[in-house]
């Protein structure tokens, strides 16, 4: 008898992933300082839909979907669900009036638009904000239980957020480098690629850390929950689908096209082959984590 | 002076009228059980059992513990639920049927895996502590209908009181060194008081149980700090840094030039 089941772990994908995209998106204009807008608003129109879907489906899990507006009645800052409520509402509203701003924008002068502009720059502040509140809710959210899996340690959201940041990037990838237009500059997707490599290293690390952590811990049934994920009844989702699948194959793969240029040999379909991993991994690390807390 | 229920599991003797008296009082619909190989039924609580016996086997002996909710004065139940609907009410821990938007978030953070979710209201249900009952001066169902007294309702200090007096007995005069007094100070003090014959764990209790919230600050930054730091790091190498060296370098071969 399961409570939280698949419509649970795909909303902490889909919101990860959302949320990732967005701060991956921000960040990578922020730096070069050039950032004509592009990636954030892929980011953003890709993003908050798949945050929706999200909401949706977690509407859908409720025992009781027609009450879900006694959520909007409480603010209850104990309870990360009740936090994790306003989070999510507060960065989709932000994101819906962010495509509105830039959607009226190209449809005005240009002098009435730099107003327009000023707006939407300041709100896209507030969007990377929350889009991390975003990302280490969903974790935030599991560890706040009595389930060993999740409870045992206080890495479960580093995890969470590594992944997200993880499949968030690779979404942008795969959405800046296909279709018959590129969105994106080459070189933009080729720093994303290699940024990819990095998180994908830290996530690896975190994960590392989190079985460690929870091989140590003195809490009883951690060393159970360990268990089944590297020798257990979820070995196989945990080794194929998140160490393997999520991890070391786009680690490898995308290291093998550091630094070359996206056009060259192979390169670009190693590249998005690698994001098409690294988005399933994230989706099977939640289902073997969500699922694994429960057994 | 709050009440509470005092469960001697050394004088319990399985028959489960606990279990009966609850489902007759609160109008609880029977369960489609299953065969466990003993008279333990139905496998576990749920939305429409609020209490159930618990049978552990060792060589020679059977545990058994009746499994109900606690009333903790620290509810973890209380804390994470997303929309008010758990409260006390006075010692009693309530799940408000018409408030209760069937999350699940209680199921997960009760360190007792007391509320279950129901498939026919959807929310999430377990024992009331018959408040219906004690608010008019009469005991829950359980500990009125428990044969051997093994079920007893009253004043709390005088329940702990007569449970401590309980374990020395068990200890100096019938062979149960583990026997100890759950329930006094866990979880900021239980309402649910029991005299055990072995360790907690034996008999399926966490030995310390904490309240599901007592990490929340901490699992915050743990997620805020890895977004702040360790995700942030290869955007600002990448693009960052990588674009200051290209210019220092441009810098550079201009300078040659001239």
């Amino acid at each position: 008898m399961t409570t939280w089941s698949a419509p649970i772990w795909l909303y902490l994908w889909l919101a990860g992933m959302a949320g990732g995209a967005y701060f991956a998106a921000f960040l990578a204009e922020r730096f070069t300082g050039n950032g004509n807008g592009q990636l954030l608003r892929i980011a953003t129109y890709l993003g908050a839909p798949l945050a929706v879907v999200g909401v949706i489906l977690l509407v859908a899990d409720l025992g009781n979907p027609i009450r879900f507006w006694h959520l909007l009645t409480v603010f209850k800052a104990v309870s990360p669900m009740s936090i994790g409520t306003w989070i999510l509402l507060i960065w989709i509203g932000v994101a819906v009036v962010m495509a509105i701003l830039w959607w009226a924008e190209a449809s005005l002068s240009q002098e009435a638009g730099r107003g327009l502009r000023q707006i939407t720059g300041a709100l896209s502040w507030i969007g990377f904000v929350f889009a991390i509140l975003v990302m280490a809710y969903t974790g935030v959210l599991l560890a706040t239980s009595s389930q060993p899996l999740w409870t045992g340690t206080l890495l479960l959201p580093a995890l969470f957020v590594a992944s997200a940041v993880s499949t968030g990037v690779a979404m942008l990838i795969i959405s800046g480098a296909t279709g018959r237009t590129r969105l994106v500059p080459g070189k933009m997707v080729s720093r994303l690629a290699e940024a990819d490599a990095i998180l994908i290293v830290v996530e690896l690390v975190v994960l590392v850390g989190y079985a460690i952590w929870l091989s140590a811990s003195s809490t009883a049934g951690t060393s159970e929950a360990l268990a089944l994920l590297t020798s257990g009844a979820l070995a196989l989702p945990f080794w194929l689908g998140v160490v393997l699948l999520a991890l070391l194959i786009p680690l490898g793969l995308e290291f093998a096209s550091w630094g070359k240029k996206l056009e060259t040999g192979g390169v670009w379909r190693t590249v998005i082959t690698s994001s098409v991993f690294v988005i399933l991994g994230g989706l099977i690390l939640r289902a073997v984590i969500v699922i694994g807390g429960q057994i | 002076m709050p009440k509470a229920r005092l469960i001697d599991t050394s004088k319990c003797t399985a028959c489960r009228g606990c279990q009966v008296a609850c489902k007759q009082w609160n109008e609880l619909p029977a369960e489609e059980t299953k065969q466990l190989g003993t008279y333990e039924n139905p496998p576990h609580l749920s939305g429409n059992t609020w209490i159930k016996v618990e049978f552990r086997e060792r060589p020679g002996e059977w545990l058994f513990r009746a499994h109900t909710c606690m009333h903790c004065v620290d509810a973890s139940c209380e804390k994470v639920c997303p929309t008010g609907a758990i409260s006390h009410q006075g010692e009693v821990v309530l799940i408000d049927q018409k408030q209760c938007i069937g999350c699940g978030y209680c199921v997960l953070a009760c360190p007792y895996n007391v509320p279950h979710r129901d498939e026919i209201t959807g929310t999430a249900r377990k024992c009331t502590f018959c408040i219906d009952r004690i608010g008019n001066g009469l005991e829950p169902a359980c500990a009125k209908t428990c044969p051997p007294g093994a079920i007893k309702f009253g004043e709390r200090a005088d329940l702990i009181a007569m449970a401590e007096q309980r374990v020395q007995t068990l200890i100096s005069d019938y062979g149960y060194p583990n026997a100890n007094v759950y329930g006094a100070d866990e979880l900021g003090g239980l309402h649910t008081i029991y005299v055990l014959t072995e360790r907690p764990s034996a008999l399926g209790l966490p030995e310390t149980p904490e309240v599901a919230t007592s990490t929340v600050l901490a699992q915050w930054l743990s997620g805020v700090v890895t977004a702040g730091v360790l995700a942030a790091l290869p955007f600002w190498l990448l693009f960052k840094r990588k674009k200051q060296i290209e210019a220092e370098q441009k810098s550079k071969v201009e300078g040659g030039v001239r």
